[in-house]
């Protein structure tokens, strides 16, 4: 199964997907979760789209963490201005990097081309590319919107399903958009990875009520005032 | 190994610049650097720089330099040509700043032949806010604003700048569309365009085709080939006028 | 320094045409301007005597244009300077702003006309808040609010030096009345008053070998953090309080004993010195006080001048529909003195308004 890479050579993850639904949170916590096992792991921030608002707040908490950060740091922002489609040169070399890579990828019309700003990144057999979906933001919220979405990407290996609604997350709303996203993951023949749930939800949801597997997340974004 | 020369012009507190990888603003700078040095101005250029990319040079050359607001670079270098005559006055600005939001300013400087020198970078796209689609975005050309490609029956056809420029400005104005691609013709055209302020004879344009891998999403070979055989092919790139006579084709 | 008036004497003049003579009195270099009523005179006369005393303007493409040529002069050491109204106002604060953020010595002269929109021409005193608080940040700003024409020479000379000392945008707020009046003034060379004309000096631009004799200048208003611009905000802001006291300027007259207090700034308040006369002639106890500077304003001042009276009540009067009111009410928060208001917005006020209007509220 896709979460025990125990005999994995190297892990190299891309997470793509709407604006706000979840891709920073689930690239985090997979770079946590790899690193937990023991692994070595580079989590890259390739937004482009909205660089200032990602995972600068995080860099020393997920550093102290032991996760090698490439992203804009304040010290290296330092006098750039605006927002700025900003990209350290270092994500261009990302796959070089010893051990796991995880890509957290910006939304944007270009979606996975990104990728081609990474060196060796459409040529890597290693590469998976998951479509982090959640139900509840208005460009997914129906089967047709997630199947015109996933048709807007040349390629996606899987897909995982994180319907959220913030603090106003309840089973029902998780299990009708996942079931819903599913479907749509079927349909198009593409594997349902997992789905996320927030962990402070752990004892309400359970997981033979669901096909897909559950893998439990934290919340690490709202530390960053903007989300 | 040997490094390639930098320019005494630059400001080397605030290397390495700040600019994304594969991205043509530090040609461009490196071309106009070593023109400060060639000619020998670095004591009294200002180097004046808008909103957007461009921004990230505010402290790039070892120039006084001054930051404006997004379209505005033109009427303060204008302001500080006006105010002192003996500075060198070096506007620079992206397409957006230039053929948009400070198209006014632009046009009416070009109108009244002030004597500044005005380099404006196209790359086809808004790069710092994200990607949106510009006054120079091609046809068909995909932005976060124009998700389904530009129709110019919607929205029009690429600004050409250098195009309405050099009918806009009397004689003695220089006028030139260059291209990171070529760097030593680049270089040439911003000689002239400083060289033209330095004699007084009027209003110097340098519109510079330039790559942005990150808004394109483009690998080093898909940015060359939409810099040559798309940009090149849609803007024609050469001196459009010139009071020196012309050597370029 | 050639001295550009002579001789003090009285002149004939209207309000646009005193600015202009005050622009050279204070050694102006050069204004770039655009056209807009009412304030075409002080641009009409400026490039009248600008080339006889080696001065020079540009007529821009339009104000956005004025306000950031004359930042670009300003950053080169030039005493340069512009004027405008209403709509111009409003474009303008794009170029306040940038004067704000990079402390330039922008000094530029308002004449209120109509508003919103294209408004009036003639006259209003609806630009108060725009010109004491506009732009997309803290309004660190200064301005003087004239009432008659030697105040317009005046504090266009002390505006002038006012911008050059604390680097705050500085304004004289003006109106299209005070701009189109005429009216008899004192016409003085600086020196003579013992003004010391605040000499400019450049921002960049400067003397000597970048690398052997000074580092580069590299002036900037944009930051990438939240915390950087903080501590620019919270420094701005501290330099203008303390400032506050050396700056805030007011009148007042025969509020001692008043019993009701009329609160008006500018044109209007001319009108309500009138109209104190004639009420103590008729028995009625009135004081009035004027701001100066509304931003800063004088507060301190205001509700020291309310204490000692006996003031049952205050009237705020003015040619705008509570601008001035707002300004009033928030720096005397606390106080209690009941507030009745004579707003007439784009309108002129006249003593006989306010004395029909004080004797039907006391």
């Amino acid at each position: 199964m896709w979460v025990t890479e125990q005999n994995v050579a190297r892990v190299v993850e891309a997470y793509v997907g709407e604006y706000a639904s979840g891709k920073s949170e689930m690239a985090i916590n997979r770079a946590l979760e790899l690193k937990n096992q023991g692994r070595q792991v580079t989590l890259v921030d390739l937004d482009t789209v909205e660089p200032f608002y990602t995972l600068r707040p995080l860099q020393d908490k997920l550093e102290n963490l032991g996760v090698n950060l490439i992203c804009l740091s304040a010290k290296d922002s330092f006098g750039l201005g605006e927002t700025g489609a900003m990209l350290n040169p270092k994500a261009r070399w990302a796959l070089r990097h010893e051990g796991d890579i995880i890509l957290d990828i910006g939304y944007g019309i270009h979606g996975a081309k990104t990728l081609n700003l990474v060196e060796g990144a459409n040529e890597s057999e290693e590469l998976k590319i998951l479509l982090v979906i959640n139900y509840t933001r208005p460009m997914t919220n129906s089967r047709e919107r997630i199947k015109e979405y996933i048709k807007s990407f040349d390629r996606i290996d899987g897909i995982i399903a994180n319907t959220h609604l913030a603090n106003e997350t309840t089973v029902e709303i998780i299990k009708k958009g996942n079931t819903e996203i599913a479907a749509v993951a079927e349909e198009n023949n593409l594997p349902v990875v997992y789905m996320a749930v927030d962990i402070r939800l752990a004892e309400e949801v359970n997981q033979h009520e669901f096909e897909i597997p559950i893998k439990f997340i934290n919340r690490y974004m709202p530390e960053a005032i903007w989300s | 190994m040997v490094a390639p020369a930098t320019p005494k012009s630059w400001y080397l507190p605030s290397k390495p610049h700040k600019f994304c990888p594969g991205c043509g603003h530090g040609i461009v700078l490196k071309a106009l650097g070593e023109t400060i040095d060639e000619l020998d101005i670095q004591d009294k250029t200002i180097f004046g720089c808008d909103i957007g990319c461009s921004l990230l040079a505010w402290d790039f050359f070892a120039c006084d330099s001054t930051q404006t607001h997004h379209g505005r670079t033109t009427p303060v270098m204008v302001g500080i040509k006006r105010a002192r005559p003996e500075l060198i006055a070096i506007g620079y600005m992206g397409d957006g700043g230039g053929y948009s939001i400070g198209s006014q300013h632009l046009l009416n400087a070009a109108v009244r032949n002030e004597k500044v020198t005005l380099i404006l970078v196209n790359n086809t796209n808004y790069g710092m806010t994200g990607g949106q689609m510009a006054p120079t975005t091609l046809p068909g050309q995909k932005t976060e604003t124009s998700p389904f490609g530009r129709d110019p029956e919607l929205t029009g056809y690429p600004t050409k700048g250098p195009e309405f420029i050099s009918e806009l400005t009397p004689d003695g104005a220089y006028v030139a569309r260059a291209t990171v691609s070529k760097y030593k013709q680049l270089r040439r055209f911003l000689r002239n365009a400083l060289r033209n302020q330095i004699e007084g004879n009027g209003f110097s344009f340098v519109e510079v085709l330039s790559t942005c891998p990150t808004n394109w999403r483009t690998n080093a070979q898909q940015t060359w080939h939409f810099l040559e055989d798309e940009m090149e092919q849609y803007f024609t790139v050469g001196e459009l006028k010139t009071p020196f006579g012309k050597g370029d084709k | 320094m050639q001295k550009v008036i002579g001789e003090t004497k009285k002149a004939f003049l209207t309000g646009n045409e005193a600015i202009a003579w005050g622009c050279l009195a204070a050694e102006a270099e050069i204004m770039f301007g655009y056209p807009i009523t009412p304030q075409n005179e002080i641009m009409h006369y400026w490039t009248r005597l600008a080339p006889k005393y080696g001065k020079n303007f540009l007529q821009t493409e339009d104000e956005i244009s004025a306000g950031f040529t004359v930042c670009g002069a300003l950053q080169t050491g030039l005493k340069a300077f512009t004027a405008t109204a209403g709509p111009g106002n409003v474009l303008m604060q794009e170029p306040f702003g940038m004067a704000e953020a990079m402390r330039l010595p922008f000094f530029a002269i308002i004449q209120q006309r109509g508003g919103p929109s294209s408004g009036t021409v003639i006259y209003s005193q609806q630009e108060v808040s725009l010109t004491a608080h506009g732009g997309n940040g803290e309004g660190h700003r200064i301005v003087y609010s004239t009432a008659n024409h030697q105040e317009l020479y005046d504090y266009t000379i002390k505006g002038f030096n006012t911008a050059w000392k604390y680097r705050f945008p500085t304004f004289l707020l003006g109106d299209g009345y005070q701009a189109k009046m005429r009216e008899p003034l004192e016409m003085y060379d600086p020196s003579d008053r013992g003004i010391e004309i605040i000499k400019p000096f450049p921002l960049i631009g400067l003397e000597g070998h970048i690398g052997e004799d000074r580092e580069p200048q590299h002036l900037r208003n944009i930051y990438s953090l939240e915390e950087e611009l903080y501590d620019v905000v919270l420094k701005y802001d501290s330099e203008y309080d303390s400032i506050k006291a050396e700056l805030v300027e007011f009148s007042e007259m025969q509020c001692e004993d008043a019993e009701i207090i009329i609160i008006s700034h500018g044109v209007v308040s001319r009108a309500a010195e009138d109209a104190v006369k004639a009420l103590r002639a008729q028995g009625i106890k009135a004081g009035c006080f004027r701001p100066i500077t509304l931003r800063p304003f004088p507060r301190e001042q205001l509700l020291a001048v309310i204490d000692k009276s006996n003031a049952k009540k205050m009237l705020i009067a003015e040619s705008a529909m509570g601008q001035l009111e707002r300004i009033v009410k928030y720096e005397i928060y606390g106080q209690t003195l009941p507030v009745e208001t004579l707003f007439m917005p784009g309108v002129g006020i006249i003593d006989y308004d306010l004395i029909n209007k004080v004797k039907s509220i006391i």
